[in-house]
């Protein structure tokens, strides 16, 4: 005979009878979740179209490849060959550059404007538009356009100088402009982007913390050091991170505008995988700088991870 | 439950068939009873088009039996694709790499291109008359690997007006009317008017011919840099001067914004090849066509250049696809071609050919096909060898830094590169 024993003020669990020792039985199985065979094309896709490419480039990495031809394991000599390579470190010096740069910039100036323009009249609304529509226009279309924009012969900077009996100006064929002028046209055409990421961080502070501060007495200059800044800190690093891991990894604007030139003055890091890899065909050499890259980007982010490390009580 | 089973295991094997249809690039060819389609890579996105086009579709008019399909997209493009797509099969059957010939020898050390069968006949290609300078470049261990798909050798477009306001009667015949020649049309520092366009970089090189004029050259045949030799040092050294003193040109520029500023009117001369003659003529540019002048020592010199085109080791349709590389290579073909173009004819047999004659464009550059220099021949890194070494070369020297420090960092590059020792 079957006891069945009711623990006081619990509910007895359904289905679960209870055996004559008092023993539960064993647990039932669980419903079968159709969900994960749900996620296995994404799985698939994920597998076939990244997972796999990145495990074959690091294979790659080891070896001496050419496309199609004959693949030779050579360990770690493209790393050495590359630690020694004058090219990589000037590729190095130029991507860290064009990224402190560019971000910095990107951040504080993306700031300043969603601060300025985070009122809801129409004015704001315009001019946040035309800040943003250059984010939805392709890197390449940008970078050709600015570079005749930019020509100082028969470009109309050039042309607007000549109006106004200034020298023309060799933007992006002198050796010292042409990596700030890059970094320039990577500015403008980030600019809105940073600044519609940092405009939702701000619409997520609570008011009530202002009023309370404006209460107290609070100035303009104190409300954003003590109430907005501290606010929008998750917004500020993930701006930060985001644009730092795409700038590190810019190559369509470079390779339209300049190609690394003049004199590799402009050249990045992914500018020199794309030469060594498709013009030079060494795909092994390239896959070794493209992880050195992929470990310098992982490291940067940490970094920026612990720089912005906040409490909740923030 | 089952039928939630059923349900999944459905949406799997949908989405699993919609990727591997993604992934499917389709066969570089479609097998037919009746007739057989040939796809056809290139870059010839210049002024030369039609004129490929119409070999193309000349082909196919007379050859019911097969169909070539031409696909034209930037050399850029094709280089990244290209080596993938034969690996794997799925590639065209017939393609142009790039435009630079010396890329074929890494398609060779891949066999990812079929040699070509030579001899007389109309499925061979007759090697024996086409320009032995392009045969000897697609030429590896002793079989070609490639048609020359053109044969351009450059030529000196001039501004008449330009000539004509500057008091100067004829184009320079002679490397010293050519220095005078570009101080004299140099107007204003430049600012006005330049006297010469000169590109350094993502170009077809002019200043191998700067140099060649004056007696120097990069790489000997021992694949040794030339460089530092006297004669090179002293012919950059007098063009490096020129450029930065006398502002004959501006500094940097690519190749297209060197035809560009020719075609804006704003440079007198230029050396170019004949597919930049359309461009010019639509920019309503009243432009004069002449021979480079003579190097310094009387001789005639150029640079030439050819674009290769080759057949896929994977093709399934070997002879229909070196059926088109000799119908290409025929001479009515490549009368109609040179034609079209301006390009002289890839054949060394068509120079007496009396309509080829009767068209002054094509004559200029014609004439000057005994006389044109590969550059950097026979170089399997050849492309390391341009951007490592000559490009920033001519920047360097173009930007004040002295020519005997800056050929000697790149006779160092070259040399570690080629192995020379």
């Amino acid at each position: 005979m079957t006891v069945t024993h009711r623990v006081p003020g619990r509910a007895a669990r359904t289905g679960t009878p209870l055996t004559s020792g008092g023993a539960a039985a064993r647990r039932p199985r669980r419903r079968w979740q159709p969900v994960l065979l749900f996620m296995v094309p994404s799985f698939l896709i994920l597998g076939a179209f990244v997972i796999y490419p990145i495990i074959q480039s690091f294979i790659f990495s080891f070896q001496n490849v050419t496309i199609g031809g004959p693949t030779s394991w050579v360990g770690i000599d493209n790393y050495v060959t590359l630690f020694k390579d004058s090219q990589f470190w000037n590729a190095l010096g130029i991507t860290l550059e064009f990224t402190v740069a560019s971000v910095a910039v990107l951040v504080v100036v993306g700031f300043i404007l969603a601060l300025l323009l985070q009122g809801e009249s129409l004015a704001n609304r315009i001019v946040r538009s035309i800040f943003f529509f250059p984010t939805i226009v392709s890197l390449v279309t940008i970078g050709l356009v600015w570079k005749f924009l930019l020509d100082p012969n028969i470009g109309f900077v050039g042309g607007l100088f000549d109006l106004l009996g200034i020298p023309p100006v060799s933007w992006l064929t002198s050796t010292s402009l042409a990596l700030p002028t890059v970094i320039f046209v990577n500015i403008w055409k980030n600019l809105g982007f940073a600044m519609i990421l940092l405009l939702a961080g701000l619409k997520g502070v609570p008011q009530e913390r202002y009023e309370a501060a404006r209460i107290d007495g609070a100035r303009t200059l104190q409300l954003v050091r003590y109430i907005t800044i501290p606010g929008v800190r998750p917004t500020l690093l993930f701006t930060t991170l985001i644009l730092t891991i795409q700038t590190l990894q810019v190559f369509d604007l470079v390779f339209v505008m300049t190609d690394g030139g003049p004199i590799f003055s402009t050249d990045t890091l992914v500018n020199l995988i794309y030469r060594d890899a498709f013009t030079n065909y060494q795909t092994g050499y390239a896959s070794a700088i493209s992880f050195v890259l992929f470990v310098i980007i992982v490291v940067i982010s940490a970094l920026q991870l612990r720089f912005f490390r906040y409490n909740d009580v923030d | 439950m089952n039928k939630r089973k059923l349900v999944a295991a459905i949406a799997v094997v949908g989405a699993a068939a919609l990727a591997l249809t993604a992934c499917s690039s389709g066969s570089s060819s479609t097998p037919s009873a009746s007739k057989v389609t040939l796809t056809m890579w290139t870059g010839f996105t210049g002024g030369d088009r039609p004129g490929y086009a119409q070999i193309v579709k000349d082909f196919n008019a007379s050859h019911p039996d097969i169909k070539v399909v031409q696909t034209v997209e930037s050399w850029d493009t094709i280089q990244q694709k290209l080596p993938t797509a034969w690996l794997t099969g799925s590639g065209p059957d017939i393609a142009a790499p790039s435009s630079d010939p010396n890329v074929i020898a890494n398609y060779v050390k891949t066999n990812s291109v079929l040699p070509i069968v030579t001899g007389s006949g109309a499925s061979k290609v007759n090697s024996a008359q086409l320009a032995p300078a392009a045969v000897k470049e697609l030429t590896y261990k002793g079989k070609l690997y490639a048609i020359p798909a053109n044969f351009a050798s450059l030529s000196l477009y001039y501004n008449k007006k330009m000539f004509a306001a500057a008091g100067i009667a004829n184009p320079p015949k002679t490397v010293a009317e050519f220095e005078a020649d570009a101080g004299k049309l140099t107007l204003n520092g430049g600012a006005t008017q330049y006297g010469l366009s000169l590109a350094d970089n993502q170009t077809i090189q002019m200043w191998p011919i700067l140099q060649w004029l004056t007696g120097g050259d990069i790489v000997k045949s021992n694949g040794c840099s030339d460089l530092s030799s006297a004669a090179s040092v002293a012919g950059l050294t007098t063009w490096a001067n020129l450029v930065q003193n006398e502002h004959i040109s501006p500094v940097g520029q690519t190749g297209a914004q060197a035809d560009s500023l020719f075609a804006a009117g704003k440079a007198a001369m230029e050396m170019n090849g004949p597919w930049a003659a359309p461009t010019y003529k639509a920019a309503n540019v009243d432009f004069g066509i002449a021979t480079i002048p003579l190097a310094a020592d009387g001789s005639k010199v150029t640079l030439g250049s050819i674009a290769p085109l080759a057949i896929s080791a994977k093709t399934k349709y070997p002879k229909q696809a070196q059926e088109f590389l000799a119908y290409y290579t025929a001479k009515s073909t490549q009368e109609k071609f040179s034609l079209t173009t301006g390009f002289p004819p890839l054949r060394t047999d068509m120079t007496n050919d009396s309509a080829l004659k009767s068209d002054p464009t094509v004559q200029i550059f014609t004439s000057q096909v005994g006389d044109a220099k590969l550059y950097l021949p026979q170089l399997t890194n050849a492309t390391q060898v341009d951007a490592n070494a000559y490009v920033p070369l001519i920047g360097k020297i173009t930007r004040g830094t002295s020519v005997a420090s800056a050929t000697a960092a790149a006779t160092s590059t070259i040399n570690s590169l080629t192995g020379c020792k």
